[in-house]
Formats: C-alpha cells, sequence, structure tokens
C-alpha cells in the first residue's frame, strides 16, 4: 500500500481496503444505522418480484454500504498523514447479497496544484469473492500545503 | 420556522409502506420545488452506530479525548454521515422513502465535518427528471448546514422511480 505523502505519490499507486463480510445482519444494522428502511433490504418476498426486467430474488445491500466502505478507506489512508477526504463519486455496477465480501481498493490517477492547495484524483472500485466490480467512482483527497510529509 | 425537530419524541417510522401513498410519484415531482425537509440533532450514539454498521473505528468518531487532541479538537462525524442524514432531515412521505427507489449513483462533497451535538438542516431538490431505456430517473441536489449556517456537505444523486 501506498503511504499518503503527495510528493511521492504517483500515477498506479493503490490503496487498499477493508474487506467487509455482507450478512442479513449486517444490512439490517445498516438500515438501523442509515435510516433507510427501503423493503429492497429488508423483505424477501417483495424481492421476488420484478423491477422492471431486473429480478433480485432476494434481499440486496444498501448502495451506499459500498460509499461509506470507501469512503472509510480513504478517511484511514489520508487522515493520519493531514490529508482530507473532499469528494466521492460513485455508482452502482451489481447487486451485493447476504453471503457476499466486498473490499475496496483505490488507484491513484493524478495530482494536481491549485492556486491554494494540492489534490490527489483517485479511481476506486469494490469487487465481491468472484472479484466482480460492484461499485465504481472517482475520489478526490486534498493534501494542504501544511500537511505532514508522511 | 414552525417545524418540529426530528427526535425521540416522534419515533422513525421504520415501514416504508406505511405514508407510500402520501409520496410523490415520478409523474407529480417537479424539478426546482423544494423538498420538506427537518432540522435533526446528530447525536454521539447515531454516529457511533453508523460507524459499527460501516466498521469505523477511527478515534477522530469515537474517542472523546483523544478526538479533542486531534485537529478538530472533538469528536467528529465521519464525512460520509450524510447517508444517515438524508433520512433523518427528510419526513416520512418523502418520495425518497418510496418502496422500490434504486439509488443508482451519487456525487458528494465534503466542507467540513459534522459534529455531535449539531443541529443539522438540509436543503433539498429534484433538480432534473428523465427517462432511460424504459426507467424512471430523478437527480437530487442536496446540501447540509450545520447550525451556524456553515455548509457540511453537498451533493449529487440519481434514483430510479418505482413504476
Amino acid at each position: 500500500m501506498t503511504s499518503a505523502n503527495f510528493d511521492a505519490l504517483k500515477a498506479g499507486d493503490t490503496i487498499d481496503g477493508p474487506a467487509f463480510a455482507v450478512s442479513r445482519e449486517s444490512i439490517r444494522l445498516f438500515c438501523d444505522a442509515s435510516l433507510d428502511y427501503n423493503p429492497l433490504h429488508l423483505d424477501d418476498d417483495y424481492m421476488k418480484g420484478d423491477f422492471g426486467k431486473t429480478n433480485f430474488g432476494g434481499i440486496i445491500m444498501h448502495g451506499m454500504n459500498n460509499f461509506g466502505l470507501i469512503s472509510r478507506m480513504l478517511t484511514d489512508w489520508a487522515l493520519p498523514a493531514g490529508a482530507i477526504h473532499r469528494r466521492l463519486e460513485t455508482r452502482w455496477l451489481k447487486p451485493v447479497k447476504p453471503g457476499d465480501t466486498i473490499r475496496p481498493a483505490g488507484t491513484i490517477k493524478a495530482k494536481q496544484t491549485t492556486a491554494k492547495s494540492r489534490w490527489v484524483l483517485v479511481d476506486v472500485a469494490v469487487q465481491n469473492q468472484r472479484g466482480e466490480t460492484v461499485a465504481a467512482g472517482e475520489a478526490m483527497l486534498e493534501f494542504p500545503a501544511s500537511a505532514k510529509a508522511s | 420556522m414552525a417545524q418540529a425537530e426530528s427526535s425521540a419524541a416522534t419515533p422513525f417510522e421504520t415501514d416504508f409502506w406505511k405514508d407510500a401513498k402520501l409520496r410523490k410519484m415520478w409523474d407529480d415531482i417537479v424539478p426546482g420545488e423544494p423538498r420538506k425537509t427537518l432540522p435533526y440533532k446528530l447525536t454521539q450514539e447515531a454516529i457511533a452506530l453508523y460507524c459499527r454498521a460501516v466498521g469505523e473505528t477511527n478515534p477522530l468518531y469515537l474517542d472523546e479525548a483523544a478526538a479533542k487532541a486531534g485537529p478538530y479538537g472533538g469528536l467528529i462525524a465521519p464525512p460520509a454521515i450524510h447517508i444517515l442524514l438524508m433520512f433523518a432531515c427528510t419526513p416520512a412521505d418523502d418520495w425518497m422513502r418510496s418502496p422500490g427507489t434504486v439509488n443508482a449513483g451519487q456525487s458528494w462533497s465534503y466542507n467540513i465535518p459534522a459534529r455531535p451535538g449539531d443541529t443539522i438542516t438540509l436543503q433539498a431538490r429534484a433538480l432534473d427528471k428523465f427517462i432511460k431505456r424504459e426507467r424512471l430517473f430523478v437527480v437530487h441536489d442536496n446540501v447540509f448546514f450545520n447550525q451556524h449556517g456553515d455548509v457540511i456537505c453537498s451533493g449529487r444523486g440519481q434514483t430510479i422511480r418505482p413504476m
């Protein structure tokens, strides 16, 4: 894993995120933590039905659980170096279901210095245990000029 | 403003079917029209529960003494706490709670952290709506503020509306 040092960072460097085991309990806990009790995440009978051309076959994890895991990876990497998580954009590519294990990861894409600060762009993705990408996006981190060097 | 703060006095309705008929369908949503929102007092308990759900362990969110000695001079919430705030700051008849609403993507920008004890307000609206591959989309536009009027974060999202 690459350390969060602006000067040393280069395109292609990677950030490792935590593995996350998805279960009915983890999804239920996310309902309670987010107050998102959409039956997509709770009600197997409802999920037997079709959504347009899609049938999920059972409850699915909140898309925003991916978002929260990516954000956790970025802050755990950036905060110790005095860098700040400024932006995260994600889209969901595949549903995540109980029994899946997902893991976010990041790849440094570019660095940019502006009039008042320094920025790092990171491609982010979440993969499941089959190596399928379930969520993807891009993040922006700020490395204030005063941020620690390592 | 004659707005009731969402709090323990009115328990959060976890049955999203209950008020389903009160909520706007895609056809009724007017882009640009402000959504009704509720101020919400963010507690340390709510932050800790969110942290548990995604496995956050950073002491800045959870350990008061360590957070006090850290860069923010006290406890803060993780940036993605807006996941909770989105539902905490909207009423039971808000269309984001329509069963079958599918999140199609989000982008959020972070200014300053939310902190436990903050009274958070939301300015929100649908910014656009469109049809793509026979599916009904709405573009969401959201900004969260603290009690000082400072922007905490702002976000854009897309949901696919139930038919």
